[in-house]
């Protein structure tokens, strides 16, 4: 009887610990948890960061575009790009969230008497993630493929432009 | 009484101190039944030869798929077609995969009627369910880290020119091959999330058909509900979200709030989802009258 009531206190001790042990992984769970998320902010899905992530990620590629045709190469920053955003749809929609925009993008490429405006119809999913398509001019962004040097047809990177930005 | 006085045979004391061991004992076992599994040689075969046989069709034609991110630097560069594979393989393949393994780890005991058989050996409830959870979690890790691999390197086959990332900017391709590990291994936390998440409704349903079906049809009704425009935290709670996170290692500068909060959001499903299997589990009757 004695060796019984030993067993179950050492069972119900042996619990204890368990519980112990369950009670401290929890605690450092929620701990991480908490950690992470008082890291992590949050901004939305808002038109001023998708123009900026779409005007920086353009003159990227505006100088990849020029450096494929063998043209001068224009530095990014040159190119002092500005995307202004809508969303398309009825006039009282709400600017911000997933969906169609429409985007022109301002740039210079002859100096600053001389802005030149591309037109993108822009696919905006709820993670942030975009696909821009041109939509004129169609000398910049409206063919698929671009002519290189000896004349190679190569894909024209501002016919279709694939870009993210920060929701979170 | 004096049964119960008396101190008890000494086979039924145990000679070693159970420990660790017993879950190390369940989990080899559980891989070795693993590897027997036509499912699993299959799954393995698919990692091996998938991205080969996907860079062999891709050069077989012109066309693009234009519609995913990096879809139209296929032919341009090695370095897209992993992360092509990704932003597919990330809403379907990679749940699916895991779910075929985790879905039946459980229930297969349930189907074949075996519970009472391994209960009865000296293993504890508790050693059988950790084994076999870390079991599946070896499967998945496994799994994705061959895919890893066989990604890379018909990437690497394909050709090594410098890809266009996602902000615009030429990747060359000692970062590229960095930025394509980290992209992938941003995936391990939701695919381990989606294990735990199949073996809980395995150890519920005690039904392999029900315990793979619901978080492939998870799965389904997560891209569904990605399309709806969700406030911020709402698309955050969705375990489809994270397997997106990898997008914004590829921007310029880098961003990875995405990532960050994927990995709240998985250690939640993940915590969730294995106390309530495990939870079940443990007051489950077994044999006789339930």
């Amino acid at each position: 009887m004695i060796a019984r009531i030993r067993g179950m206190i050492a069972r119900l001790r042996r619990r204890g610990r368990h519980r112990t042990r369950a009670a401290a992984l929890a605690a450092g769970m929620i701990t991480l948890l908490a950690l992470s998320v008082s890291g992590c902010g949050s901004t939305g899905l808002t038109a001023p960061s998708l123009q900026t992530s779409l005007s920086r990620t353009f003159a990227n590629l505006y100088v990849l575009q020029q450096a494929e045709q063998g043209n001068p190469k224009p530095s990014a920053a040159s190119l002092d790009s500005h995307a202004s955003c809508q969303k398309g749809g009825t006039l009282d929609i709400p600017q911000d969230g997933s969906g169609v925009w429409l985007c022109q993008i301002t740039y210079l490429v002859a100096g600053p008497g001389y802005p030149v405006i591309a037109k993108y119809n822009v696919d905006v999913q709820t993670d942030g993630c975009y696909a821009a398509d041109g939509d004129g001019p169609a000398s910049v962004n409206g063919s698929p493929t671009i002519t290189g040097p000896h004349y190679a047809q190569l894909i024209n990177p501002l016919s279709l432009i694939d870009g993210c930005f920060d929701t979170t | 009484m004096t049964l119960a006085a008396g101190p008890w045979p000494t086979f039924a004391e145990r000679a070693v101190p159970r420990s660790r061991s017993g879950v190390l004992v369940v989990w080899r076992l559980e891989l070795a039944k693993l590897l027997g599994l036509w499912r699993v040689r299959a799954l393995a075969l698919m990692c091996l030869a998938g991205p080969f046989v996907i860079v062999a069709g891709l050069n077989l034609q012109s066309a693009t798929p234009g519609d995913t991110a990096f879809g139209q630097w296929v032919h341009t560069s090695g370095f897209a077609i992993p992360m092509v594979i990704l932003g597919f393989g990330g809403q379907w393949l990679l749940p699916v995969g895991t779910a075929v393994v985790a879905g039946d780890i459980f229930s297969a005991e349930d189907h074949f009627g075996t519970w009472k058989t391994i209960l009865t050996r000296s293993r504890s409830r508790g050693e059988l369910f950790a084994g076999k959870f870390a079991a599946a979690l070896t499967f998945a890790t496994a799994g994705l880290v061959l895919l890893v691999i066989t990604d890379l390197l018909a990437g690497l086959l394909a050709g090594t020119q410098p890809v266009v990332g996602l902000g615009g900017q030429l990747v060359p391709a000692g970062q590229a091959i960095v930025l394509v590990l980290a992209s992938w291994a941003s995936v391990l936390p939701p695919v381990l999330a989606f294990t735990a998440l199949a073996i809980f409704t395995s150890v519920v349903s005690r039904n392999s058909v029900i315990g793979i079906g619901i978080p492939v049809v998870l799965t389904l009704v997560f891209q569904v509900v990605t399309l709806i425009a969700l406030p911020a935290w709402g698309q955050q709670v969705l375990l489809s979200t994270p397997f997106q996170a990898w997008h914004g290692f590829w921007e310029q500068p880098a961003f990875v709030g995405p990532f960050c909060w994927g990995l709240v959001t998985c250690a939640a499903w993940f915590g969730i989802c294995s106390a309530g299997a495990w939870l079940v589990f443990r007051r489950r009757t077994i044999g006789g009258a339930a």
